[in-house]
């Protein structure tokens, strides 16, 4: 279970979270949405610990630990993962390099024996042709000259691999045609589980038709503004972000 | 070639020496250094052990060395001479040089090989422990078509100064790379005349530098003839207060038509501290020419270290496998696979 309780950030000296209040149980997917702008990807670098989001106040805890005490990848090996919106490309790491590293330092984390490259090579094939990435894909450069929907798909690869517990995917449906939502929707599906929490970004409800959320929230100007069931991303749809103004 | 003429040379050439000032770094190269004596090694190939300079015929192994390698005396220096055809080495070769506490304040080498017409020669220089200065030459001697492929290993400690000179005729092909790490001072100069049509050059190299340690590569590659390739391809890793130093020279002479040239030097800066001084030239008298050079100088990329953490990698092994695949594109140009293994254990030994 997450729960997030008023949560301030800032940028430099730019506040841009100011006081998000958040509770997600494990077991359940809530969408956030929201405006170009509110926020919504700096809450999920601020949840996932990155350099240069200062938080003022307010806590964060994860199944009983305080995430903000912990570091970038102290948090992965708690079972937080954010598939960005924004997957950075490294050239010179092959996708099954990186694969290959991550997912025996989350298993070092957690206790468990690394895998050798012949058992690595079965699990990452594996998990490659559920997602619908060609194997060739795992040879290149991470990310390296992938189409935006592969790239997405990539993060999903990697969550699928790595197994975590809290999955944070910022606007991962943007730039997928509607073959390749269905398969990233199949993939955070079949991730669906009791002991997992999920916060679906995005600014579509087309994403939400696929995967659907518990809860849905509206993130603007910094705060969460209105919380409701599925409908709610209807309504948004329908109605735009007009009545949320940053008085309000 | 001695200490002494490296420094006159220095004098000489102010404009050749303008980033590495030799003196002073002479004095202040450290009084010891933890001697890396650990020779041990695999395989089968033949390995001819120096010690202090001096060829040691009982550490080493002469394996399938054909009868036609001749070995000089020390006052001439060391002689490879390869003949026609007939003794191609097809086993790669390797040259250790090492040194004990009987080591002089410099060590003088002078290698000449000489590979006859369609021979092939595999040589690897691995400079394992000097405490001293070790001052080598090497004058490289390629006939029609013959092929050369050349690694080094610096890895000493002490103070390198090396000058090859290497003349490559008709149809030859000088294929050299050097990765030079945990060095006070390295002055490595590789000067190729691509004398007949259609020789070839490639040189490529890493230099690791952390501390204070300083390495400078100065390359000159003349193309004398027409249809004459070259390729060269640096990449420099510096950490702490180090510094590096690339000088490529491309010079492409009035008859050398359709010369394909290519140069590029990259750093990676790790620290604010450290520095990296790149000088690419291009002296160009022909007119159907290929010539093309390039130069970067950057560091880590932040938003790659944090993707990589927040897949679970601590920040030391990010950053050891984000220095890796920089040096990669450098790896990729060894041809010999076993060598290629060689250079990136290094290379992921110093990252760590
Ligand atoms: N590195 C940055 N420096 C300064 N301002 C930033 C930076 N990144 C984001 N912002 C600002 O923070 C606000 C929220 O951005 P973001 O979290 O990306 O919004 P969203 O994901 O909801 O579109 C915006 O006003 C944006 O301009
Ligand atoms: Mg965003």
């Amino acid at each position: 279970m997450l729960e997030i309780k008023n949560l301030h950030a800032a940028i430099g000296n730019k506040e841009i979270l100011k006081g998000i209040d958040l509770t997600i149980p494990s077991g359940e997917v809530h969408a956030i949405m929201g405006p170009n702008g509110s926020g919504k990807s700096t809450l999920s670098y601020v949840l996932a610990g990155r350099a240069g989001y200062d938080v003022t106040q307010g806590s964060v805890i994860f199944n009983g630990k305080d995430l903000l005490a912990l570091n970038t990848e102290e948090r992965a090996a708690t079972g937080v993962f954010l598939a960005m919106q924004y997957p950075v490309e490294i050239p010179g790491v092959t996708n099954m390099m990186f694969l290959k590293s991550a997912l025996n330092a989350i298993r070092k984390s957690r206790g468990e024996s690394e895998l050798d490259a012949m058992q690595m090579l079965k699990v990452l094939r594996g998990k490659a042709k559920e997602i619908g990435l060609s194997e060739e894909m795992l040879k290149r450069a991470v990310n390296v000259g992938f189409s935006g929907g592969e790239k997405k798909r990539n993060e999903i690869l990697q969550m699928a691999v790595l197994e975590p517990l809290l999955c944070l995917l910022d606007e991962t449906d943007s730039g997928l045609d509607i073959d390749a939502l269905k398969i990233v929707a199949d993939g955070v599906n079949a991730l669906r589980s009791p002991a997992r929490s999920m916060i679906v970004i995005t600014h579509y409800q087309r994403l939400l038709d696929y995967i659907k959320p518990d809860r849905v929230h509206v993130l603007a100007f910094g705060k969460i503004r209105k919380s409701g069931g599925a409908e709610l991303a209807h309504e948004l749809e329908a109605k735009g972000y007009a009545d949320f103004t940053e008085a309000a | 070639m001695s200490v002494a003429n490296f420094i006159n040379r220095s004098h000489q050439d102010k404009e050749g020496w303008k980033y590495t000032d030799l003196e002073a770094l002479l004095k202040t190269a450290p009084a010891s250094i933890a001697m890396n004596n650990n020779i041990a090694d695999t395989g089968d190939h033949p390995r001819f052990v120096f010690v202090n300079g001096v060829f040691q015929s009982k550490q080493s192994r002469f394996g399938a060395v054909p009868s036609c390698i001749l070995m000089g005396d020390l006052a001439t220096g060391y002689n490879l001479v390869l003949g026609e055809h007939t003794c191609l080495v097809t086993q790669p070769i390797e040259f250790v040089f090492t040194a004990d506490e009987n080591a002089p304040n410099e060590i003088n080498i002078k290698l000449t090989i000489e590979v006859g017409a369609n021979g092939r020669l595999t040589l690897l220089e691995n400079h394992l422990a000097s405490p001293t200065i070790t001052v080598l030459e090497t004058e490289i001697i390629l006939h029609a078509s013959a092929k050369f492929v050349h690694g080094k290993i610096i890895h000493s400690g002490g103070t390198h100064l090396a000058r090859s000179t290497a003349q490559v005729a008709r149809g030859g092909y000088y294929n050299n790379f050097t990765l030079i790490r945990g060095t006070h001072l390295t002055r490595n100069e590789i000067d190729v005349v691509l004398q007949g049509e259609e020789a070839q050059a490639a040189l490529n190299g890493t230099m690791l530098l952390r501390g204070t340690e300083h390495a400078d590569t100065t390359t000159r590659i003349t193309h004398a003839a027409p249809h004459c390739a070259s390729r060269q391809i640096y990449k420099t890793v510096l950490d702490g207060k180090s510094r590096g130093v690339f000088q490529g020279k491309i010079i492409v002479a009035k008859d050398a038509q359709k010369t394909d040239g290519y140069q590029l030097s990259r750093a990676l800066l790790l620290s604010d501290q450290a520095e990296m001084d790149a000088k690419p030239e291009l002296e160009i008298y022909a007119d159907d020419v290929k010539c093309s050079h390039g130069s970067t100088i950057g560091d880590l990329d932040e938003q790659a270290i944090f993707y990589l953490r927040s897949r679970g990698l601590n920040e030391a092994q990010a950053r050891a496998l984000l220095i890796e695949a920089f040096v990669a594109e450098m790896l990729e140009e060894i041809q010999i696979e076993a060598w290629r293994d060689i250079f990136r254990a290094e290379i992921e030994r110093w990252a760590q």
